[in-house]
């Protein structure tokens, strides 16, 4: 295992690369840029430690992974915008002056140093570093702005970032960094949200246009219809959504109409000025570039996050001749240590993997390693909380015993002194019902 | 107020509208998600009661529609310059516009006829183009938007569903006009994407009316509702008796056991029977529905026990121990929705629009795409102006030269 | 008195102990059509490519234009090049496999951009618009020669070199293209240098000078 400087240092590299391409793109507003930057990083993180510790995690990381989220909108429209504007379709120039005023320049470091700040912090509550880390990250900020500072100014001129470049490039280095922490991950949740968009659409259009179901529809065509439902298409689908914006400012960049030429009246002098054009937009299409292997990289950590929570074994359990399961309070582990424990009963082919965990109210409860909604990957524990790992849901520890939406699905259980008491066929039957469900919800759709 | 109209329609007319209208519905979508995991079917739900959402929405087709106005206004409005007619803004019309000083424009004429244009002359202008326009296929594709965004609005506001059974030998339902249903059939069906033709004859329900045979799709109209059928089944007279049931229980049901194999319940009221029914796979490999020979394979439960199980054709009986389940008549019915929606046929027409729209684009954009410039002779200067729909470097190169050209005053020509 | 386009002091090149340009100091006005004549080895090939940027000299200085040719860098020379100078070979050094217009695209590719348009227009202002798609094998040598002109001037320099352009030419030929410079010098109004060994060739020059081994021993302005 890493120790928590090392693993800081992707986090505070963002931070440098965020700050080159903020210094960059405001090259007038220099000195506001980075102290915005610098102001804005100490209070995200102060207000995200706030947050963590005055409310819950659940509220510091909803805040978090709502302003990360509102950024990836913004990067939507702004992708939108300049592939209007590049394509000469009259978008109207709204805010064209307001982009080059210092004020601009300062509200946007600040609102992507507060970004930063506060996943920074959260990052850190999530490790349950104390206010003498987050300290020190604010101070390592500190000394990475004024690098930053230093280095952009030795930067050729050559590199030059537009609007929409560096809105791609903060979005990414943010969607980067948030990607590392499971909890403040968006591209997990888009998949499962595009897959339940993907299903209602055709859902509706089928609806819609009166188009006749499965029963009268050819089984090869159905079978290619069935792929809209699959799980493939939520990650195909999200993948799209992640990338169409960084994809569209590339396209935009590329599409710049070159400068009009006709009132030159030496081809020499025409063609010289249509190739630093070319070479100008080529350069602008660097930054773009760059975001969209950050992009990337945000997939794969999300896709492949570093396993960070308590995910123990699951212990075999038998039934006895009563078809009863009993789960002692103290035996091979320890039920009442608020630590989640998983078990798993096997019997004539059957199974079911199951857990058992105190809840923060002091209550004992059982439920599956599985939920109703998604495909039965189990779940893992962070602080104050488990995660299905499917789609990456946080599920608050006081309401796991609850059913409904991505919790565990409970199982019915009967505690007494000597342990927790639970019926086997029962539980066999819950876990069937429940993984063929989603399994099939998964894989074949409608 | 004329200041008010003109800005207005520069409002609708700006290609802005439709990526702020579809980004304002995507943050109203992301707003209904926190709430529910059914979005999609409360943003229509919501769409289709809130007046504001609604005129929202409008404002997609209103917007395809000033657009195709506007682009068709701008296009006459090139016609007439390139024909040699004094326009108003003429440089707004085209790409590119420069002013160079008057030179004899019959230099011009000859190269740029020797490089493949087409030229026209008059006292003071000089036209020339090659390729065709796009403009035909710019018209269509604005108009299957139009279209389009029209039908879902319609769609949205307007559509009016009920759901109900089309049994054989009883009458559709009166507002459809309640002619009686003589015959359903199913047959397999060798076409690309239906694997089963389903027919529906309905006799006229008063004289003068036609004899009606009502498909699968395109779905068949009734006074103006759709009918779609939606999944087959079986109405079937079920009758049972039981030794607490002295005077026995009949009741038709329509069971919804198609294709076989699928089990479907019928309550018995006021008592704890309950009938499980199940159309059995043919052995015949004929589709019962089909055939007509159809086997229920069917069980009486009562609570939670089974009190009867066994197999039976149309017009048999399983009985045992008092208990008897018989079903003395079935009949095919096809559970369909009667859709009265106008939007549906302008959502058909758009698909069919966009399909021209592209067969029309791609070969023309592809292959001879609009070149065009025009020489405006104008109190002692030359206004040229230029435009391409497509390979725009090689036409402004020739543009450029033709500039350059008459600059010199016509020492040397375009080389052919 | 038009401004100096080259202007050279001490301008000195040595290859080891042998000196091929001794100090030289010459002043050519803008527009001026120089001739550099000289027996082989006098040093005249030398002015020339140190005229061009292709060389670098020993000692002394070195302005073309607005440029010390002596302070630039390599990027900066092959910029001067590229933009500020043309140059007509004795052998054509045209691409064999590419056709006229493409030889001429070439040039305007390392400039800037290729513009077939123009290219097209620069070979009919040769007279080569009946050649366009013929490539230099099919030529006679005056039309290379000519094909090397409209490919020197095709990006509008200020001077141009040439070095023994004729040499390889007949008669006619060489009539033909001495006509086709000066025509061009009067729209373009570039200046020429250009080294020969044909006296009646550098009787169309506005100026000779004489080379001998390394040293400008004489200077004749036409009158």
């Amino acid at each position: 295992m890493l120790s928590l400087p090392y693993k800081m240092i992707p986090f505070l590299l963002s931070w440098g690369a965020m700050l080159l391409v903020l210094l960059r793109r405001f090259s007038a507003h220099r000195r506001t840029a980075i102290a915005a930057g610098i102001v804005g990083y100490a209070c995200g993180e102060a207000g995200a430690w706030l947050l963590f510790h005055l409310y819950s995690a659940e509220v510091a990381v909803g805040v978090m992974k709502s302003a990360v989220g509102v950024g990836f909108l913004l990067l939507w429209s702004a992708a939108v915008i300049a592939i209007y504007r590049s394509t000469g379709r009259g978008f109207p120039s709204w805010g064209e002056s307001v982009g080059r005023t210092k004020v601009f320049a300062g509200g946007i470091a600040l609102a992507a140093g507060v970004l930063m700040g506060g996943i920074v912090a959260c990052r850190l509550a999530g490790t349950g570093s104390g206010t003498i880390a987050c300290f020190v990250a604010a101070l390592a900020a500190v000394v990475l702005a004024g690098a930053a500072f230093v280095v952009e100014e030795k930067l050729p001129d050559l590199f030059t970032v537009s609007p929409a470049g560096a809105m791609a490039a903060l979005v990414s280095l943010l969607l980067f960094t948030s990607s590392s922490i499971i909890r403040l991950d968006l591209f997990a949740p888009l998949s499962m949200k595009v897959m339940k968009f993907a299903h209602d659409f055709v859902h509706q259009f089928f609806e819609s246009m009166l188009i006749p179901d499965h029963l009268f529809i050819r089984s090869y065509l159905w079978g290619y219809i069935g792929l809209l439902f699959g799980k493939g298409v939520g990650f195909w689908g999200a993948l799209a959504i992640w990338f169409i914006p960084v994809l569209l400012i590339l396209l935009s960049v590329n599409l710049e109409r070159l400068p009009p030429v006709a009132h030159i009246r030496q081809g020499a002098k025409r063609r010289k000025m249509v190739a630093a054009a070319i070479e100008n937009r080529r350069l602008r299409l660097v930054v773009p570039a760059l975001s969209c292997v950050v992009f990337s990289l945000a997939v794969y950590r999300s896709t492949f996050p570093a396993v960070e929570y308590w995910d123990p074994k699951p212990v075999p359990v038998t039934a006895a001749a009563n078809g009863e399961i009993v789960i002692p309070k103290k035996g091979e582990v320890d039920l009442e240590d608020g630590k989640l424990h998983k078990f798993l009963y096997r019997q004539n082919g059957n199974q079911a993997r199951f857990m058992a965990v105190m809840t923060p109210e002091g209550k004992l409860t059982v439920v599956l390693d599985a939920c109703a909604i998604c495909k039965p990957d189990g779940y893992g524990q962070a602080e104050g909380s488990v995660v299905c790992y499917y789609c990456k849901t946080l599920i608050p520890m006081d309401t796991v015993g609850k059913p409904g939406g991505c919790n565990p699905v409970p199982v019915p259980f009967t505690e007494k002194e000597d342990g927790v008491h639970l019926d086997a066929v029962a539980l066999v039957n819950t876990w069937t019902t429940t993984v063929q469900s989603t399994t099939r919800v998964k894989e074949e759709g409608k | 107020m004329r200041r008010l109209l003109l800005r207005l329609w520069g409002v609708m007319t700006s290609r802005a509208v439709p990526p702020v209208v579809i980004g304002i519905f995507l943050l109203v979508y992301i707003g209904i998600a926190f709430f529910t995991e059914e979005t999609l079917v409360t943003l229509i739900g919501l769409t289709s009661k809130s007046v504001v959402l609604a005129l929202l929405f409008a404002l997609l087709p209103i917007s395809s529609a000033c657009r195709l106005v506007a682009e068709a206004v701008s296009y006459l409005k090139r016609r007439r310059a390139m024909a040699g007619t004094a326009v108003p803004d003429a440089a707004e019309l085209f790409d590119e516009a420069v002013e160079v000083p008057a030179a004899s424009l019959t230099i011009a004429e000859q190269s740029l006829v020797g490089l493949g244009y087409t030229t026209r002359r008059t006292e003071d202008t000089l036209a020339s183009w090659r390729g065709f326009s796009n403009f035909p296929a710019r018209m269509v594709y604005l108009a299957a938007t139009f279209c389009l965004f029209a039908g879902i609005l319609i769609s949205l506001t307007s559509r009016l569903s009920y759901r109900s059974p089309i049994v054989e030998g009883d009458p559709l339902p009166a507002d459809v006009g309640g002619g009686v249903v003589e015959r359903i059939s199913l047959q397999p069906s060798s076409g690309m994407i239906l694997s089963k033709a389903l027919t529906m004859e309905v006799a006229p329900a008063n004289p003068g009316e036609a004899h009606r045979s009502l498909g699968i799709y395109p779905p068949s109209m009734l006074r103006g509702m759709f009918v779609y059928p939606r999944y087959l089944g079986v109405g079937a007279a079920v009758r049972i008796a039981a030794p607490d049931l002295p005077d026995g229980f009949g009741k038709n049901s329509i069971l919804n056991v198609y294709p076989p194999g699928k089990e479907d319940a019928v309550e018995i009221p006021g008592s704890p029977y309950r009938v499980m029914v199940t159309l059995l796979e043919p052995e015949d490999g004929v589709d019962p529905f089909s055939s007509g020979r159809m086997i229920f394979s069917v069980k009486l439960v009562k609570g939670k026990d089974l009190v009867l199980a066994g197999k039976m054709a149309t017009g048999g009986a399983v009985s045992r121990g008092g208990y008897q389940i018989s079903f003395p008549e079935t009949r095919r019915l096809v559970i369909s929705d009667f859709i009265r929606d106008y939007g549906v046929p302008l959502i058909w027409t758009a698909s069919v629009l966009f399909i021209v729209a592209a067969a029309l684009w791609l070969p023309v954009r592809l292959l001879l795409p609009r070149r065009e410039m025009l020489f405006i002779d104008h109190a002692g200067t030359l206004l040229a102006l230029s435009r391409a729909e497509g390979r725009g470097r090689g036409h402004g190169s020739i543009f450029h030269e033709a500039l350059d050209l008459l600059e010199a005053g016509g020492q040397g020509k375009l080389p052919e | 008195m038009p401004s100096a386009i080259i202007q050279t002091t001490g301008l000195t090149r040595s290859y080891g102990d042998i000196c091929a340009l001794k100090p030289l100091d010459l002043t050519v006005p803008e527009g001026e059509w120089l001739s550099v004549m000289g027996h082989s080895g006098s040093g005249k090939s030398t002015l020339l490519n140190l005229l061009g940027g292709l060389d670098r000299p020993s000692d002394g200085s070195l302005r073309v234009g607005n440029e010390d040719l002596r302070g630039l860098t390599e990027d900066g020379l092959a910029r001067f090049r590229r933009e500020f100078v043309g140059i007509i070979f004795q052998q054509h050094h045209l691409v064999p496999y590419l056709t006229a217009v493409e030889n001429v695209m070439l040039s305007q590719y390392f400039h800037s951009v290729p513009d077939e348009a123009e290219a097209r227009f620069a070979l009919e202002r040769v007279g080569l618009g009946h050649r366009l798609k013929n490539r230099p094998g099919e030529l006679s040598g005056g039309e290379q020669q000519r094909v090397c002109i409209a490919r020197a001037i095709i990006n509008s320099p200020k001077l141009l070199l040439g070095d023994e352009p004729t040499g390889n030419l007949d008669h006619q030929s060489t009539l033909m293209v001495m006509e086709l410079l000066k025509e061009l010098r009067a729209e373009e109004r570039f200046t020429i240098v250009m080294v020969t060994h044909n006296p009646e060739v550098a009787n169309w020059g506005d100026r000779t000078i004489h080379l001998d081994d390394g040293v400008l021993v004489r200077e004749e302005r036409k009158s």
